[in-house]
């Protein structure tokens, strides 16, 4: 039988059932604890712990003023995606957009930054930084699907470390590497966070289609039939279920400041979404200029080219 | 906003040429399954516009922000997946699969690696925590799909029970025809046998085997085999009587009187003509009448 196993449980067991991987705490010898210098001395690379490498990775997630609220919405599906993340309040900030957000940034004490810009009501910017002195990357997202969507039906611990999969074309080039490197960092569950929890449930899939970034999350799911605590042959019955939230990221710019500096990266591909509705516009006004014109063409034509008189015009006068 | 400026003096050099990109993004706005703008799909190739590609600032910028490079892969976790073909955009389920594929190579990949390093990899049955949507939510989630599934189920009994009855109502139409046609045949039969014995002159030739007669085989006054079973013409129970239990002791005799005396004992019946009722002449003079014939009685 199942008992129920309380969370501290497990977060207490966990550490102790990596045999490999870095030890949370110095390590407890009949000796007494062992010395820094030991540690570091160990050739056997332990590179992760605690005195090396600690992931202390943390989001701070913003956005502007007058959002939509479907981004709102979007916005805080990604507050609950990433544990590491702090919510802030809403940016008001027309001009030194940058300077404002980065003084932010450093008073929360956060390495790195998601800010949602709506702007019109109508198009979501996302810019991505690392702070203080790192890339920052503005996008535009299209295809937003939140994860209150009836259709996407998955379901995932909260907190739960996510896989994150990239296609293979994020080596082709030097900026998708950069994008690739930050994205790990940002959306990247950093072990042993203290609102994390210890299974790994779902995976990210970011993909380059079309010099758009994909974004889509998964539960992995397996059906419970021998209810093992690891699933064994259940490899080959492992289904997906998409859990949300949906989006497509399209990059503008890469910036090599935070919120600002010289420009990196320019996409050549881009058309600002204002750009669209006024070419839109301009169609559809076209369209009676070119009637108008149509016309005197036609009289013109008319005109130069007069009809024979008409034989039979007269044939029915009564 | 100075950085967007920039972009638009640049950009508004190429008067009217759109791209995939405008596609997406205007589609995509509401739902990205419905390309449904009739935008040209001419990429904006702009070799003209020199767009700035600092190659070796993105790489030390990279070497700058990127972790050591002995970091383990548990802090990562992050898989790369090659993907082997190309993926239209606008094909919906296409591209859908393809990242399906990709999340399902990944976690491969990655439960091999925790399986290797003696890791647990999935939530067991009996671990409960806060989940990222609501149970609330989810009911919400089961409700509608068993909306959609009962949707289903009642468009095909629909059709099916559509489809029966045009069956049944062939049938049945089937049936009145039949029963016309007998109908017919019969009265056309009994006017024959009428006619035949006219011309034949009504004598005791009944018995001439020319007369062929479709109804005298017998099965004229044959109740239809459609009757109410257990129904004889004097019962007055209505096919009810018939008894629920076979055992006991004197059942025979039970039934047999249930069937004079039950329910109120027999219907009509007791003045009949019948063959046996015809030849009996008991109830007429016995003995001859030795009085005057002329004698009014």
């Amino acid at each position: 039988m199942g008992k129920k196993r309380k969370r501290s449980e497990t977060q207490t067991a966990e550490p102790t059932k990596k045999d490999e991987g870095a030890p949370e705490r110095p390590k407890r010898t009949l000796l007494g604890w062992k010395d820094k210098e030991e540690v570091k001395n160990q050739s056997e690379s332990n590179p992760d712990s605690s005195h090396f490498f600690r992931n202390k990775e943390k989001v701070m997630v913003t956005c502007s003023r007058r959002i939509n609220y479907r981004y709102r919405h979007l916005m805080l599906n990604m507050v609950s995606l990433l544990p590491h993340c702090k919510k802030d309040n809403k940016v008001e900030s027309r001009s030194s957009k940058g300077a404002t957000l980065n003084e932010l940034i450093e008073l929360r004490g956060c390495s790195s930054a998601l800010f949602f810009e709506c702007r019109k009501h109508q198009d979501l910017y996302l810019w991505m930084a690392k702070c203080p002195s790192g890339p920052s990357v503005k996008f535009l997202v299209n295809a937003v699907h939140t994860m209150e969507e009836l259709k996407l039906t998955g379901n995932h611990l909260k907190g739960s470390r996510p896989l994150l999969t990239f296609s293979g074309n994020f080596e082709k080039d030097a900026h998708w590497k950069l994008l690739k490197e930050m994205i790990t960092q940002i959306f990247g569950t950093p072990k042993e966070h203290r609102k994390s929890k210890p299974y790994h449930d779902h995976v990210f899939v970011f993909s380059i289609v079309d010099d758009h970034i994909w974004f889509r999350n998964y539960q992995i799911s397996v059906p419970h039939n021998e209810s093992d605590k690891m699933i064994r042959g259940g490899l080959d019955k492992m289904t997906l279920v998409e859990v949300g939230p949906r989006f497509c990221l399209n990059p503008i710019k890469i910036f090599a400041g935070s919120f600002g500096g010289p420009t990196l990266y320019e996409n050549p591909f881009y058309v600002s979404p204002n750009q669209i509705r006024a070419m839109e516009k301009r169609q559809k006004a076209g369209k009676y200029a070119k009637k108008v014109k149509a016309k005197t063409r036609r009289k013109m034509h008319e005109l130069s080219n007069p009809l024979e008189p008409d034989e039979f015009a007269d044939m029915w006068r009564e | 906003m100075g950085l967007r400026g920039k972009e638009s003096t640049l950009v508004a050099e190429n008067a009217v040429e759109d791209d995939d990109d405008v596609m997406d993004d205007l589609s995509g706005q509401e739902s990205e399954s419905g390309s449904e703008s009739e935008e040209e799909d001419v990429k904006l190739a702009e070799p003209s516009k020199n767009p700035i590609y600092n190659r070796d600032g993105l790489i030390e910028k990279l070497q700058d922000i990127s972790w050591p490079e002995n970091v383990e892969w548990m802090h990562k976790l992050s898989l790369d997946i090659d993907q082997e073909k190309e993926v239209d955009v606008n094909d919906d389920l296409a591209r859908e699969l393809a990242f399906y594929t990709q999340a399902l190579e990944g976690t491969r990949l990655a439960f091999e690696k925790f399986q290797s390093m003696g890791l647990p990899f999935l939530r067991p049955p009996d671990y409960y925590a806060e989940m990222v949507k609501t149970d609330v939510h989810m009911q919400k989630v089961k409700g509608r799909l068993l909306a959609q599934k009962r949707q289903i189920e009642e468009a095909e009994e629909r059709r099916k029970a559509r489809e029966a009855k045009r069956i049944a109502k062939e049938v049945q139409a089937e049936k009145l025809k039949e029963r016309a046609k007998q109908k017919k045949q019969e009265i056309e039969e009994v006017k024959k046998w009428r006619k035949q014995r006219q011309q034949s002159g009504f004598p005791a030739g009944g018995k001439d085997s020319e007369l062929d007669l479709g109804f005298e085989d017998g099965k004229a006054f044959e109740r239809s085999s459609k009757k109410r079973p257990g129904v004889s013409p004097g019962d007055r129970s209505g096919g009810k009587a018939k008894q629920g239990g076979g055992k006991g002791k004197n059942m025979k005799k039970r039934e047999s009187r249930n069937s004079k005396f039950g329910f109120g004992g027999r219907k009509g019946l007791k003045k009949q003509n019948t063959a046996e009722t015809t030849n009996d002449i008991r109830g007429f003079n016995k003995g001859g009448v030795a009085g005057n014939k002329k004698r009014k009685k």
